[in-house]
């Protein structure tokens, strides 16, 4: 009952994006703990860090991605989620090397070659780390040797491709093929403003999706815990 | 009707009889320097370096031949600096990666990186850190962020607050001059002043400023909304008193030789919705928005420009409650942003300049045909009543084919009644 009450604590800090006891966000939270300081006492609480992450982050992840989606909140509210799972992930993350706890595998993400733009990657890479994945943030401007380089690294990872303009869409399609040509069964997942589902389809990727949560639903059916 | 008097009529939203054009007037709507390459050749036109007028998204000049070929209406004047802080002056060629020969101004003074990437200096002082980078494939700069750490008790407003400042009298000299030169034009003018936008994305990182200072950071600012709402009204509330003051003295020099001032390209929506709700628009924007644009209607003639990108729909009846007079671009094919509802429920209170054409899709992938069809119908919605200048949704990128850009300009002569 107590793990409980302490897991949702975590779950609500992280959909309404309070990082710690500093953090003056939200109003209603101030001056309390909050997802950092939560997810510490939980841990000493002695309480399963795979509980932690599956009743507390992802949990929390999941209710802020749902209301994205439904235009009930807007990008800052889920970077400030973001944050706040960053924050609790800080305690979990020795967990994960060691092996203690095991998360769902490895998601490889980054914004294709030709795009400097990071902003939306950055919001699907933190909902799929919330979703309990491993992920692999490779930034801005990838080539295709970089993911190439991440497929061989981690078998059974699946990508992501962003792209925020149309003169680099043709990079996603290259990416695709080329990831495709060494290794036909990695998932692809590609997405940002200009991208759409005919497009997905005529360069060979996975899945395409306007919404990150979208993204962490299909990989997470992909790969149940 | 000249192009003047069509543009004012649409402005007011009565019929000018044709549709009014915009073809590289603000940095907004215009057209990648490689994409005039292809259209002067297309055309026939004499090969040359075209001008780079606006290096971050590296624009080409629409000069006068080209205008009279593509049927523009309306002229744009830009600020003294441009967006990395240098004057375009002292033209000089230089190489683009894709093998074109371009002028550039000469402070545009750039490194290339071991990776093929290529840096811009704010205001071509190599001694700072670079501000832009255009990676080894693209087409264009964006900035680079410069966001230091910072201590939330020890940030100051005025940090934000440094590149609002009361103008220069060279900076006036400057706009004397600049409504001199087009004081024979029959066309529509544009003016962009800089200093009336608020929290504009792409100018929060700065690049123009040698050092900047304060929040730089694009996702730190967002959540600025959130965290800091306080110092963003104040930052705002600030800002605003200077601009109008700032407006006070230009009208003073350029009277209403100018139609149109741009305000503000600060993007409020995304692809499917928008960066904010109602109630936080109405908050943190609307009251200084309404400042500046009270301003600007009591006491000149000029109309006011607002450009945001993605599915604003919501958002539109605040921006005509916050006093804008003219909406771009216009995005046809995000969420909600249908040409018929947008035309009926706003069109006769809000002017439509963009919205010409897809340019996600259609623009650059689809042919010709597909160009034609949509401009066609697109301007038929847009168009009944007065109350739009046609413009593609946003600039005409990099890899737009010539022959839609054509078939486009062909549409519009054809709708406008000429061969």
């Amino acid at each position: 009952m107590i793990n409980d009450h302490i897991l949702e604590r975590i779950a609500h800090c992280v959909e309404f994006g309070k990082s710690d006891l500093k953090s003056p966000y939200p109003p209603d939270l101030k001056g309390q703990e909050g997802a950092q300081e939560l997810t510490r006492a939980a841990l000493d609480m002695g309480i399963d860090p795979g509980l932690i992450l599956s009743a507390g982050l992802v949990k929390g992840m999941e209710r802020i991605g749902a209301k994205f989606r439904a235009n009930q909140v807007f990008v800052p509210h889920v970077l400030m989620s973001a944050k706040a799972m960053t924050a609790a992930m800080e305690h979990l993350k020795p967990l994960f090397l060691s092996g203690e706890v095991k998360r769902r595998g490895t998601f490889v993400i980054g914004t294709v070659a030709g795009d400097l733009h990071d902003i939306g990657k950055n919001i699907v890479a933190m909902m799929v780390e919330g979703g309990g994945w491993e992920v692999l943030n490779l930034g801005v401007d990838v080539r295709d040797g970089q993911f190439m380089d991440a497929v061989n690294s981690f078998p059974g990872c699946i990508i992501g491709l962003s792209a925020l303009l149309t003169t680099t869409m043709v990079s996603m399609e290259k990416t695709t093929r080329a990831i495709k040509e060494i290794n036909p069964t990695t998932r692809v997942l590609i997405g940002g403003a200009p991208v759409t589902e005919e497009f997905c389809e005529s360069i060979g990727a996975d899945f395409y999706t306007p919404y990150p949560q979208d993204a962490v639903d299909y990989i997470n059916r992909l790969v149940p815990l | 009707m000249n192009s003047k008097e069509a543009f004012t009529a649409t402005l007011a939203h009565t019929t000018p009889g044709r549709i009014v054009i915009d073809f590289g007037a603000t940095p907004v709507t215009g057209i990648h320097v490689l994409v005039i390459k292809k259209l002067r050749a297309y055309y026939g036109l004499p090969d040359k370096p075209v001008k780079v007028t606006e290096p971050y998204q590296m624009l080409g000049e629409v000069d006068q031949e080209l205008m009279e070929i593509l049927g523009v209406d309306v002229l744009g004047l830009s600020p003294r600096t441009n967006i990395f802080g240098f004057e375009n002056s002292g033209w000089k060629g230089f190489k683009a990666w894709w093998g074109q020969e371009v002028m550039v101004p000469e402070m545009f003074i750039t490194k290339t990186e071991s990776n093929g990437d290529l840096l811009l200096y704010p205001e071509g002082n190599t001694s700072v850190a670079p501000s832009g980078r255009m990676p080894s494939t693209g087409f264009f700069f964006d900035a680079i962020i410069r966001q230091k750490p910072f201590e939330e008790a020890m940030l100051k407003v005025d940090d934000n607050l440094e590149e609002f400042k009361p103008i220069t009298e060279e900076d006036l000299a400057y706009w004397d001059r600049q409504v001199k030169n087009i004081s024979r034009s029959n066309k529509g003018i544009i003016a962009n002043f800089g200093g009336t936008a608020l929290g504009d994305i792409a100018l929060v990182p700065a690049p123009f400023l040698l050092n900047p200072k304060g929040i730089r950071d694009i996702s730190e600012w967002y959540m600025s909304s959130l965290v800091r709402p306080d110092f963003m009204k104040e930052l705002f509330d600030r800002q605003t008193d200077i601009a109008i003051d700032n407006l006070k003295r230009l009208y003073g020099v350029v009277g209403n030789k100018i139609d149109v001032v741009y305000m503000c390209g600060n993007d409020f929506g995304t692809q499917q919705s928008t960066f904010c709700d109602v109630q936080t628009f109405g908050e943190l924007y609307l009251p200084y928005y309404r400042k500046m644009n009270d301003w600007i209607h009591r006491h000149t003639e000029w109309k006011t420009f607002k450009h945001s990108c993605g599915a604003v729909e919501t958002l539109i009846e605040s921006f005509i409650e916050a006093g804008f007079d003219v909406l771009n671009p216009v995005q046809v094919n995000a969420t909600g942003m249908d040409p018929y509802h947008l035309k009926k429920k706003y069109g006769d209170r809000i002017v439509f300049w963009g919205g010409g054409v897809d340019t996600q899709k259609v623009l650059a992938f689809g042919t010709p045909g597909d160009v034609k069809k949509q401009v066609t119908r697109l301007c038929s919605v847009f168009a009944e009543g007065g109350g739009f200048v046609f413009n593609t949704v946003h600039n005409i990128q990099a890899n737009v084919p010539v022959e839609n850009v054509a078939a486009m300009v062909e549409t519009l002569r054809k709708l406008n009644g000429l061969n």
